[in-house]
C-alpha cells in the first residue's frame, strides 16, 4: 500500500507582521552620514569626465568665479568647449599665430562673459580645474590669456588630499 | 455612595510602535541626499588670509628692503630657490631624489628660509614648461604653511606694532614666469 504524501498546512489567508526596526535603524544611519556629508560649499562644481584633480592640503572652500577646466582632451568654459586638447597641448588652430600663449577662443568667451556679468567679472576670479598630468606650458596659454582677459585672480581647484 | 471608577492601567503591557510612515520618509529622503551628495571634496589653492597677515604682505609690497625669494622648478635639475636681498643673491638647489622632486628637503629649506625671512609672505615661483601640474601643487603645498605646531614664524602687526606668530609661511605664490615672451 502507497504511504500517503504529507502536505504542509498553508492557511493562503493568513498576514503576518514585517519587522522593520532593524531596517530603520539602517535608514537611521545612513541619513545622519548623508545629511553630514551634504556639500557644505556654497559654490557647485561639477567634475569634468576624464579630469583628475590634484591632490592638495588646502582648506579653502571653493568661491564663485569664472569656471575654466583644461581635461587631457578639452579646453572649457563653464560647459562650452572652447578647444580640444592633444597630447596635452591645446590644438594649434586655437593659438593665435602672432602670440604663442595666446588662446583666441577663450580670449573671445571671456570678453563675452565680461560684457554680460560685471559683478563677476570685477573680481577677476578664475576657478581653473586642470588635469594633474598636464605640463605648465599647457597652463601657462590659459593663465596668460585669462590674465590679458581681465581676469588675474587664478583659483586652482583640487581634491582634498594629505 | 457611588464608588470611583478607577482606571485600570497594567504597566507590563507591550505595545507595538508604527515605524511605517518614518520608513516611508526615509526612503523618499536617501534617494534625494544619494543624488545630491559630494563624494569627492573640492577645494581651492587660494591666498585668503588672517587680516593680520594680509597686512604684513600688503606692508611686504611697500618695503624695498624685504627679500624677494623666487623658486626655479625645472623637471631635471630639481628646484632652485634664489632669495635676493638688497642686491645680494643668495642660491641653494634642492636637487632630485629618484628622479622625482625632493619635497620634505624643499619644505625644510623653506623653513630655514622663512625663519631668517619672517617678513616675507610671497614667492615667485617660476617653472619650466614640462613640470607638471601636480608637482606645482605639491611644491606650493611645502611653500603654504609650517607643519608642526612648534614651529610658529614671528612678525609685527602693523596696526598694533605688537608681535605676532603665525604658521604661514609663504600662502602667496606668483607664477611670475606667466607673462614672459
Amino acid at each position: 500500500m502507497p504511504r500517503s504524501r504529507y502536505e504542509v498546512p498553508i492557511k493562503k489567508n493568513q498576514s503576518f507582521n514585517l519587522n522593520i526596526t532593524s531596517m530603520t535603524d539602517i535608514f537611521t544611519i545612513l541619513l545622519v552620514f548623508l545629511l553630514q556629508s551634504y556639500a557644505a560649499s556654497e559654490v557647485q562644481i561639477d567634475m569634468v569626465e576624464g579630469l583628475r584633480l590634484p591632490s592638495s592640503s588646502t582648506d579653502k572652500n571653493p568661491i564663485e568665479g569664472v569656471k575654466l577646466s583644461i581635461s587631457p582632451t578639452e579646453l572649457k568654459f563653464d560647459q562650452v568647449v572652447l578647444a580640444k586638447v592633444q597630447n596635452n597641448q591645446i590644438e594649434q588652430s586655437a593659438i593665435d599665430p602672432r602670440d604663442s600663449n595666446f588662446i583666441q577662443p577663450l580670449f573671445d568667451e571671456l570678453k563675452k562673459f565680461n560684457a554680460a556679468n560685471e559683478k563677476l567679472a570685477k573680481t577677476g576670479k578664475v576657478l581653473l580645474q586642470a588635469d594633474q598630468e598636464l605640463p605648465f606650458a599647457t597652463l601657462r596659454k590659459v593663465m596668460y590669456t585669462a590674465s590679458m582677459a581681465g581676469f588675474p585672480n587664478l583659483k586652482l581647484v583640487t581634491t582634498v588630499g594629505n | 455612595m457611588r464608588r470611583r471608577f478607577k482606571l485600570n492601567i497594567d504597566h507590563n503591557s507591550e505595545f507595538g510602535l508604527d515605524l511605517a510612515p518614518l520608513l516611508a520618509v526615509m526612503v523618499k529622503l536617501i534617494p534625494v541626499l544619494l543624488i545630491s551628495a559630494a563624494f569627492v571634496q573640492m577645494m581651492i589653492i587660494e591666498t585668503d588670509l588672517p587680516q593680520v597677515v594680509q597686512e604684513a604682505i600688503k606692508q611686504q609690497a611697500n618695503n624695498a628692503n624685504a627679500a624677494h625669494i623666487t623658486l626655479e622648478v625645472d623637471k631635471k635639475e630639481g628646484i632652485k630657490i634664489i632669495v635676493n636681498k638688497q642686491g645680494q643673491e643668495k642660491v641653494d638647489v634642492i636637487s632630485n631624489l629618484n628622479e622625482q622632486f625632493n619635497y620634505a628637503a624643499l619644505y625644510s629649506k623653506l623653513v630655514e628660509i622663512k625663519q631668517a625671512h619672517p617678513e616675507v609672505f610671497k614667492i615667485d615661483l617660476s617653472p619650466d614648461a614640462d613640470v607638471a601640474y601636480k608637482d606645482l601643487v605639491l611644491i606650493m603645498d611645502q611653500a603654504r604653511k609650517s607643519r608642526s605646531n612648534d614651529i610658529k614664524f614671528k612678525f609685527t602687526d602693523t596696526k598694533t606694532g605688537t608681535e605676532a606668530t603665525t604658521d604661514y609661511m609663504f600662502p602667496e605664490v606668483v607664477f611670475s614666469n606667466v607673462m614672459d615672451g
